[in-house]
């Protein structure tokens, strides 16, 4: 935990920028690299950490527009955490536009698009390194959708009042995790065998239909493609709170493997910052495993390396075994072998390839993954 | 089945039936084929003997053609070249193949001896009245007026309504055609690109012409001094195949192969022979009449000097026009701010000389001015032994070299593997007396891996002259750049910061001073780099490698060797010849002006 908050921070750090002005001295700005060279995997701590390179920004003629815009929406931040306002960053883009709108000296800081608004505010976050939650900025809640009949979730509400939310009482309305997970207390009103995030949330909401969290004691979630920060956060206090075994259950493609699994599990070489609240180390890969295809003679198809996507995500792959500090550790072997296995065979096979064992059977899928979880049929 | 009978047609037969392989595959393309291939006779005419060429063009529309969608359109040529007699004149005009110049190892125009007969046919064929000619050489009296036909059964010209007439100039040659066709003036296929890319490559050219019913135009020659007309060679015999070889034995009749092969080939001595005896050429094929060798013995000889390493052939027949007359000549594209001209010393691509000059020009009309977007394609003058070529650009060697340059390092932009950006015009001419087309209309100039490379180099030598005066501009922008940025940005970090931290006024003040005091430093930095760019560019400029237009040139524009005049008679070049003197006054008086 840091000692200063965030406008404390940020009022040292402009108070240092003006003395250093004061005094003819270039005023610097640093802020931690964000990015995959920077990145450190210690497999006790289990996510991906940040190293010592620093992105240092001096004050020039080049970089006075950059300095400027930053200590510009600085302000705005600054604002709304005293007032208690929030903001999505095409909230703030706009407000800034606002601003200049209003006030026509500031028309040189004007943002031509969101992208560079973004990426003023990525900037300030890696600067002050907070979350931009912290900023009171947030981004869509999307994604997680969460079903369980033993689950109880306590909010904390801003204005300090508690709201408390049976998911058994929702029926197959999901619960929406918030993307300030920080507000949020779990507690199990039965023994809860394990959680289930499944990549694809309309597979997630089949599951629910047919009755899978009737018959097991679980927590059903998914995921909806990348995971986003509400997700990430959302399954970290699972497994801290609650102590579950976590499962993600999705496609066998680099794809999954590197932007979806590793994102959730390990973090991102974005979110350096981060990482340590929005990760969850303990999730297992369930599958679909390369075993799996042989085993259930599950329909898989080769890869079309002239679909441009699929090309890139390929090369990506190749590359994260190179560079990846996560797939290069050898506690994470089993992983890189999937992505070795993908490399070679240049195929892929979906989560509801499951589905065609026995077509008949709407619960097979989930038979098969509760036969994987017992004999522990995953990474 | 009756079985058919097997005909053979004369050549004159096949080119009727095929006139589009000669540049006549539509009536806009017709028009501009008539009048180059008249230009390029000229033209070709007058060099041979040293005469400098008053060229006279007249475009107009007389009515409607017979063929859909087409004018009937009279294209008149005159010039003040050597003239041709009455007999030549059917050969010339009327007589497919017939040339002075085919085979001839010279950088001429014309090579075949196709082009005008084709216009010829094409008049015939659409207007049913061949090619109206007139005549004079210095020895006629008078001139010989006449109509030609092609006689297309027999490949032969037939003379019409011949008489003599009284002309208004010592020698030379008005043709005039009336065709079906359609007049496109301007864009890549135009007539006005092709008339002032001829200018462009020919700066001894006096060109007047009157297109449709806009004024006549007269575009001065720059320079009173003509091509130096190199020596043809011989053929080098690596270029020849074999049937080439044998047939080429035809034409020297009774003499012994040693003989031969020495007056007839490039790269033959005496020595050379004793290497071709050393590789398996019988000795007593030697003295041996070549009339009497067999094709089998042909092909001993042809074999053994194929196995002989030879000197490449050489680069002696190439002409050019030369960095000089080609910086003149650059002027009368239009207001040229700045211009780089190089002219690469002839060399060997694919066993055959060549040569290519390069100027890129910066034209002041197509600078945009604070317009946001990316400026369009350069615009790319090609040609060819000085011929312009407008049609099927993307195949062409000169364009394919263009594309692998990387621009981006001269300071113009560049999508990936295409032409560049900007108001710049890229001339590239390319001289060989061997130049390989991919069709017979000559249009494209075929892409061979070592003459692309050979143009590449040209124009990174150009880019190179050129980029110094791009980075002394570029860094100027940056000077300015930044001074507007201090203005800028300067009091709102400062007010931010102030209002953030609750500072009072005197430490933003304070602080405002101290910024203005850093950011002077990085202003006093591209100064200084500025001067620097300031004095490479000027060290270019003197050495005369890259050549900027100054202001006060500018204003001396009526002076410019392009003039708009109101329609004038005949009688004006006349005049203009009568009085040599005051043009080459007009001349010096530009040289002096390009730095």
């Amino acid at each position: 935990m840091r000692d200063e908050t965030i406008p404390e921070m940020s009022k040292d750090l402009c108070s240092r920028l003006l003395t250093d002005l004061e005094n003819a001295k270039r005023p610097v700005m640093e802020a931690v690299k964000c990015s995959l060279d920077n990145s450190n995997y210690n497999p006790k701590v289990g996510y991906l950490t940040p190293g010592d390179k620093m992105v240092r920004t001096e004050l020039n003629v080049s970089s006075v527009q950059k300095m400027s815009r930053a200590i510009f929406l600085l302000e705005i931040f600054l604002r709304n955490l005293e007032t208690g306002a929030v903001n999505t960053k095409r909230e703030l883009y706009y407000i800034a536009k606002g601003e200049v709108k209003h006030n026509p000296a500031l028309k040189p800081l004007d943002f031509l698009d969101q992208t560079e608004s973004d990426s003023v505010i990525d900037f300030i976050c890696e600067m002050l390194e907070c979350y931009r939650e912290e900023l009171n900025c947030f981004a869509n809640d999307r994604g997680g959708q969460t079903y369980s009949n033993q689950l109880v979730v306590t909010e904390t509400l801003p204005d300090g009042g508690k709201a408390v939310v049976d998911l058994s009482s929702l029926g197959t309305t999901p619960f929406q995790p918030k993307n300030r997970p920080q507000s949020l207390k779990l507690k199990a009103k039965k023994k809860i065998d394990f959680c289930l995030v499944v990549e694809s949330e309309g597979t997630a909401n089949t599951f629910v239909s047919n009755g899978f969290c009737k018959r097991n004691n679980c927590i059903l979630m998914g995921a909806q493609g990348v995971p986003s920060n509400a997700v990430r956060g959302w399954c970290k206090l699972i497994q801290d709170e609650l102590d579950v075994p976590i499962y993600f259950f999705g496609d066998l493609d680099a794809y999954t493997m590197q932007n979806i699994f590793r994102t959730l599990k390990a973090g991102s070489a974005a979110s350096l910052i981060r990482n340590s609240d929005f990760s969850a180390p303990e999730v297992r890969f369930l599958g679909v495993l390369p075993e799996d295809i042989k085993k259930y003679d599950l329909n898989d198809y080769p890869v079309k390396e002239t679909d441009v996507g699929e090309a890139r995500a390929l090369k990506k792959a190749a590359d994260a075994l190179k560079n990846d500090p996560f797939f290069k550790d050898k506690k994470n072997k089993g992983l890189s072998e999937i992505l070795h296995w993908l490399l070679k065979n240049k195929r892929r096979c979906e989560q509801q390839a499951f589905f065609t064992v026995d077509p008949r059977d709407p619960t097979m899928p989930e038979k098969i993954i509760i036969e994987k979880i017992k004999r522990k049929n995953y990474i | 089945m009756a079985k058919q009978k097997i005909t053979s047609s004369s050549t004159a037969e096949y080119f009727s039936k095929n006139l589009q392989q000669v540049g006549f595959s539509s009536p806009t393309k017709a028009v501009l084929t008539t009048l180059k291939e008249a230009v390029d006779n000229s033209l070709d005419a007058c060099e041979d003997h040293e005469i400098l060429p008053e060229i006279d063009v007249v475009i107009e529309k007389i009515g409607t053609g017979t063929l859909k969608n087409t004018d009937l359109i009279r294209i008149k040529i005159s010039d003040n070249g050597p003239g041709l007699d009455a007999e030549e004149v059917t050969k010339v005009f009327g007589e497919y193949l017939a040339s002075s110049k085919f085979g001839r190892g010279r950088c001429s125009r014309g090579q075949q001896g196709i082009g005008i007969s084709a216009a010829t046919t094409w008049a015939q064929l659409t207007s049913a009245k061949g090619a109206t000619v007139i005549t004079k050489t210095k020895g006629m009296r008078q001139a010989v007026s006449a109509r030609v036909e092609v006689d297309i059964k027999n490949n032969k010209g037939l003379l019409k309504d011949k008489k003599s007439i009284t002309w208004d100039r010592p020698h030379g040659v008005s043709v005039e055609f009336e065709i079906d066709g359609r007049i496109q003036l301007q864009g890549e296929g135009g007539l006005l690109t092709y008339l002032n890319g001829t200018a462009l490559v020919n700066p001894h050219l006096n060109l007047t012409y009157k297109l449709l019913d806009q004024p006549k135009q007269k575009i001065l020659r720059v320079t009173d001094k003509g091509p130096d007309i190199p020596e043809a060679t011989e053929p080098h015999p690596h270029t020849m195949k074999l049937g080439e070889f044998i047939a080429f034995s035809h034409l020297f009749g009774r003499v012994t192969l040693k003989v031969w092969l020495k007056k007839a080939f490039s790269r033959i001595t005496d020595n050379t022979i004793q290497e071709f005896i050393k590789n398996g050429l019988p000795k007593k094929y030697v003295d041996e009449s070549i009339d009497k060798l067999s094709e089998l013995q042909f092909k001993e000889v042809f074999g053994a000097i194929h196995k002989t390493e030879l000197m490449a052939p050489s680069t002696r027949s190439v002409m050019i026009i030369g960095e000089e007359a080609f910086s003149k000549s650059v002027r009368r594209l239009g207001e040229v701010d700045f211009f780089s001209v190089v002219t690469r010393k002839p060399t060997i691509c694919d066993f055959k000389p060549v040569a290519v000059e390069v100027a890129i020009a910066r034209l002041k009309n197509l600078v945009r001015d604070g317009s946001e977007g990316n400026d369009p394609p350069v615009q790319v003058l090609r040609f060819a032994n000085r011929v312009p070529l407008q049609f099927d650009k993307s195949a062409c060697a000169m364009v394919k070299a263009i594309e692998t340059v990387n621009w981006r390092a001269y300071g113009l932009q560049q999508p990936k593997d295409s032409l560049p950006n900007g108001p710049y015009v890229i001339a590239l001419s390319l001289v060989s007396p061997f130049i390989k087309f991919k069709n017979a209309s000559k249009e494209t100039v075929d892409a061979s891996d070592e003459l692309v490379e050979e143009i590449r180099r040209t124009l990174i030598q150009a880019g190179q002259r050129l980029s110094r005066h791009i980075r002394k501009e570029t860094k100027a922008n940056d000077l300015e750049e930044k001074l507007r940025h201090i203005e800028q940005f300067c009091p709102i970090l400062v007010d931010c910061l102030c209002r953030i931290t609750k500072a009072p006024a005197a430490r933003k003040k304070k602080a405002n001073e101290g910024l203005v005091k850093l950011l002077g430093r990085d202003i006093n930095l591209a100064k200084k780099q500025l001067e620097e760019a300031e004095v490479h560019a000027e060290k270019a400029k003197k050495s005369g490698k890259l050549q900027v237009v100054k202001k006060d040139e500018d204003e001396t524009k009526e002076e410019a060797p392009v003039e708009l005049e109101a329609e004038t008679p005949d009688v004006e070049i006349k005049e203009k010849k009568a009085k040599p003197a005051p043009k080459k006054k007009t001349e010096k008086k530009q040289i002096e002006k390009v730095d």
